[in-house]
């Protein structure tokens, strides 16, 4: 979007959704009348161009610009009050929801230990060991949903086919963490490490690595000095592969995979990005065989999100009990009360 | 109130509401430490029971990290049951609270939010306290991602049924970055490609040059610009669709061929223009309007003093000395004839534009001159005419007489923008599907200049060992070496020299005193560093870092605790500092093939430096 094209659309915008865009981009951007407030938007930020108009997008996405909840509820010092339902009365001018809002008790409801059951594998993850066996697959679900069992399971299988599995990392911390579970599971005598000047059992059929050392490897092996059995690989398994978006070290993911043998199939196992289909199309564009994508957004266990003020008091962060998805500002009316008040008291502190 | 919660209030509220275990991520590893202090201070204690748990899984860590056993907090985390986490601490140390933190015996874990990837335990609330985080120097907000990849934390399998991520507000917080990043979807990652030198010398070791360009084409990053150019094509063919009524004409290339004829008129009627301000007899005669020239105006004659611009008036103006000594101004366009005659005048930069004494004397020439003067001929150029502009225009370009005329006149803007358009966006396109290729070229031509690649781009004698380095900063070390820096060096120097450009903090601290070897050989290495600085930045350097592995290397009495007690530096980034110098040291190991000594020296330094603490971990 050229600068005119973006000036234009600005210009066709709310002054409340102006005001919204530029919290945290303008300093005081509420002293600014819309004339300038989009000038100063265009101004601050020439280099995250496509970051505001992403912002811009999804603001322009959400149907109603609601008005902002703090300025309105901020008020001059007094008596604040308390009761939940005089203060929603007090905004006339807000849309009143259709449902009513969730209350603590029901927030907190169902705390506790489940029932020690079998484990059973989701459906997502049988599915990720199976195609493993055809082609790469990159696994991008939340944090904590079980990851690691694909590469367990797609260890195991590999292990048992006489296959060299190796495992990567980004932080050498990760590394010495996996290399204790994983010699839990498997057996110390079945688990390498290998660090830049120390190999621990490199004969292992599973190895741990940083991702630099096993580009190096893979960087030796090209050139004919090879010392680790890379006809043998089967499957190299690129934990935290976000990180193939750092900065500094990004590089070093991209190298391993275009370098990576092409008899071993990878397991690309990643946090929730936003474009996962675009890596699955990079490797099944540079790959010998498709790669196979597994998304999605559940959770195993469910979260909830509460807002917990400096006065101990609990309450929920959003109407509903679960965190709700993709629609912005649908507050608890207690969390935003709470909120306001205390911007109120850290803004203009009481003078006694 | 305070403008946050106190930290024993935050984990009493957790507790009471039974939300431990909990993660909170504070925004800084002093604030962690803060929170630890302010739980030792109180009076909290948890059940004995659950004190002897604790102990019994610090006991059993110990037998393998021997550096627990004695770390400062132990006991305040046996009693109180909470514990920080962050880079400050030692490995083993962190290895162990996240132990106990898996094993269900803590209540709770300060860390920052900084390291939320290398926190790899989960519990069943996370607390967020700010929407901020500092990068380089600077507060950033949270990007959606990072949100989740902190509430993602909450909620452990098996253990419970939900999970909690429960916002405590502090100032500068900002509500709609948390909620965005709880409901949103997460950002779109980027890919980061840069051509490195070490990546090009393997990569023409293994490969010839031919073939380089199809591998940098397997990259995500050409996937990316490459989807962005497809994007850019596609726009180039509604263009091009758009240009379809704009084809061929009676000349092919109409829109150049009427760009060029636009021009030309233009300039014509400009300068017609401006010609017509003056008339050509004017213009002619300007030039013999010299002071001293006797010029002839309506009823009187006089002498010209000067001829200048008024700057209020557009038309040139002349300063006359008249019969009878008066001195007047006016317009060039009111003399009417010029005469063969002139005077010497001697020119003044003021009124009356030329000497006292020459004023005299013209004065008394103004009054004394003849009745007739031979008139001076003044031949005038007959200006072009405006049909004769046309004429010319007729000529040269066939625009004025063709048929098509008024449709090209019509439709030139409209289609000259189009033109423009498809022009940038097969620049555009060309530079997305050739960018990744030049940046390798462009790096490729250093290495040759430097001599690590011959003109064909073969590795010569020197690439073939300096691909062995792949670390930050190769093309210094590399250099390093090549300069032979580093011959007869001792094991500490070199551990010094390589933990100062391994190190890229700027975090200040006081360090011991620096060796007066190492220092002059730090000098050379700055020296080149900033030699090289066009092609690589240069690392920052610090003398103070060096001394600290120089230390640790060159005194093998030294114990870890002596070592902390002679800097202000974190464990945790000691640890880390010669964790890095160990990679460093390491990767000139490899050049055991051609540089003996030097791999020796390095080998020697890694064993010097593998004691204690940084034995425990692999």
């Amino acid at each position: 979007m050229t600068t005119e094209e973006l000036e234009k659309l600005l210009d066709e915008q709310p002054v409340s959704r102006l005001h919204r865009l530029a919290r945290g981009r303008i300093h005081r951007h509420f002293r600014l009348g819309k004339r300038r407030l989009v000038e100063a938007l265009l101004r601050c930020t020439p280099e995250n161009r496509p970051g505001l108009e992403s912002d811009l997008h999804a603001l322009m996405q959400e149907p109603l610009p609601a008005p902002p909840v703090v300025a309105k509820e901020r008020r001059p010092a007094g008596p604040l009050p308390t009761r939940p339902g005089s203060q929603r009365n007090a905004h006339p001018g807000h849309a009143e929801p259709t449902e009513p809002a969730t209350d603590l008790a029901s927030f907190l409801e169902g705390i506790g230990v489940p029932a020690p059951h079998p484990f059973v594998p989701d459906a997502w993850q049988e599915e990720a060991v199976a195609h493993l066996a055809s082609g790469d697959v990159i696994v991008s679900v939340p944090t904590g949903s079980g990851k690691t069992y694909v590469a367990l399971e797609a260890t195991r299988r590999a292990i048992a086919a006489d296959r060299t599995v190796i495992y990567t990392s980004p932080l050498k911390a990760l590394s010495n963490t996996k290399f204790t579970e994983f010699s839990r599971l498997f057996g110390p005598d079945k688990v390498g490490i290998l660090t830049g000047d120390r190999k621990d059992n490199a004969q292992a059929p599973l190895l741990i690595m940083t991702t630099e050392i096993l580009r190096n490897l893979l960087y030796d092996a090209a050139s004919g000095e090879i010392d680790v059995r890379l006809d043998t690989l089967g499957l190299v398994i690129m934990d935290e592969s976000q990180y193939i978006a750092d900065p500094e070290r990004g590089v070093v993911w991209e190298e391993t995979i275009i370098f990576c043998p092409a008899q071993a199939k990878l397991l690309l196992l990643s946090a929730s990005i936003g474009n996962p289909q675009d890596v699955a199309d990079w490797l099944t564009s540079i790959r010998p065989s498709p790669c196979h994508l597994i998304r999605h957004n559940r959770r195993t266990v469910p979260l909830r999100a509460g807002y917990l003020h400096p006065n101990g008091k609990l309450s929920p962060l959003f109407r509903s009990v679960s965190i709700p998805h993709g629609q912005g500002g649908a507050l608890h009316p207690e969390a935003k009360r709470l909120f306001a008040q205390y911007e109120e008291e850290t803004i203009r502190p009481r003078s006694h | 109130m305070p403008p946050s919660i106190h930290p024993v209030d935050l984990i009493n509220a957790l507790r009471s509401k039974h939300l431990t275990p909990a993660i909170v991520f504070l925004t800084s590893r002093r604030a962690c430490d803060d929170a630890m202090q302010a739980f030792e201070r109180s009076q909290v204690a948890i059940p004995p029971a659950r004190q002897d748990a604790i102990a019994a899984v610090l006991t059993e860590l110990v037998a393998q990290y021997p550096s627990i056993a004695e770390h400062p907090l132990q006991s305040v985390v046996q009693r109180v049951g909470v514990a920080a986490h962050h880079a400050g601490h030692l490995p083993s140390w962190k290895i162990a609270i996240e132990e106990l933190m898996r094993q269900g015996c803590l209540d709770a874990v300060f860390a920052t939010t900084t390291l939320a990837a290398g926190v790899d335990f989960p519990a069943r609330t996370v607390v967020i306290t700010q929407s901020s985080v500092r990068k380089s120097r600077d507060f950033t907000d949270l990007a959606i991602s990072e949100v989740q990849q902190l509430a993602g934390r909450a909620g452990r399998r098996g253990k419970d049924l939900v999970g909690f991520a429960v916002l405590t507000p502090s100032p500068y917080i900002d509500l709609s970055v948390i909620t965005k990043g709880l409901t949103g979807q997460p950002e779109a990652i980027d890919s980061q490609f840069v051509i490195s030198y070490p990546m090009i010398l393997n990569l023409l070791k293994a490969h010839p040059l031919d073939q380089i360009q199809a591998i940098l084409a397997k990259s995500f990053a050409q996937f990316q610009l490459n989807s962005r150019a497809e994007i850019l094509e596609n726009k180039l063919d509604t263009l091009h669709v758009q240009m379809e009524p704009y084809g061929p004409r009676v000349c092919t290339d109409w829109i150049a061929q009427w760009q060029v004829f636009d021009h030309a008129r233009k300039q014509k009627a400009h300068r017609i223009q401006v010609k017509r301000h003056e008339s050509p007899e004017l213009t002619a005669r300007l030039q013999f309007l010299t002071p001293g020239r006797v010029v002839g105006v309506p009823k009187a004659r006089g002498i010209v003093l000067r001829q200048y611009r008024s700057k209020g008036q557009k038309q040139p103006m002349v300063t006359l000395l008249r019969p009878g000594g008066a001195v007047t101004e006016c317009p060039a366009g009111t003399v009417t004839q010029v005469f063969d005659k002139t005077f010497e005048v001697t020119e003044a930069p003021v009124y009356p534009w030329c000497t006292p004494g020459c004023l005299d004397e013209l004065t008394h020439q103004a009054n004394d001159l003849p009745v007739r003067m031979p008139a001076l001929p003044i031949l005038v150029q007959e200006e072009p005419e405006e049909s004769q502009i046309v004429q010319t225009l007729n000529d040269e370009f066939p625009c004025p007489t063709c048929p098509s005329r008024p449709a090209c006149q019509k439709d030139h803007a409209g289609a000259l923008k189009l033109r423009q358009e498809v022009h940038r966006n097969q620049k555009m396109i060309q530079a997305l599907h050739t960018g990744l290729w030049h940046r390798f070229q462009s790096r490729t031509e250093i290495l040759q200049q430097l001599g690590y690649l011959t003109p064909t781009c073969q590795l010569t004698e020197i690439g073939e060992w300096a691909r062995l380095i792949r670390i930050d900063h190769s093309l210094l070390i590399t250099e390093l070496i090549r300069a032979e820096a580093f011959s007869g060096i001792e094991p500490q120097v070199l551990a010094g020299i390589m933990s100062s450009i391994a190190h890229d903090d700027d975090r200040p601290g006081a360090f011991p005193r620096i060796s007066p070897g190492l220092a002059s050989l730090l000098g050379q290495v700055r020296h080149l560093a900033e030699s090289l600085e066009p092609h690589e930045d240069p690392p920052l350097l610090r003398a103070d870092i060096a001394a600290v592995s120089e230390r640790w290397i060159g005194d093998p009495n030294l114990t870890w605790i002596g070592l902390c007690r002679l800097t202000t530096m974190a464990e945790g980034d000691i640890y880390r500092l010669l964790a890095r110098t160990l990679e460093f040291l390491s990767q000139i190991h490899t050049l055991r093939g051609t540089h003996p000594g030097l791999a020796d020296c390095a080998s020697r330094a890694i064993k010097a430096l593998r004691r204690g603490v940084l034995e425990e971990l692999p």
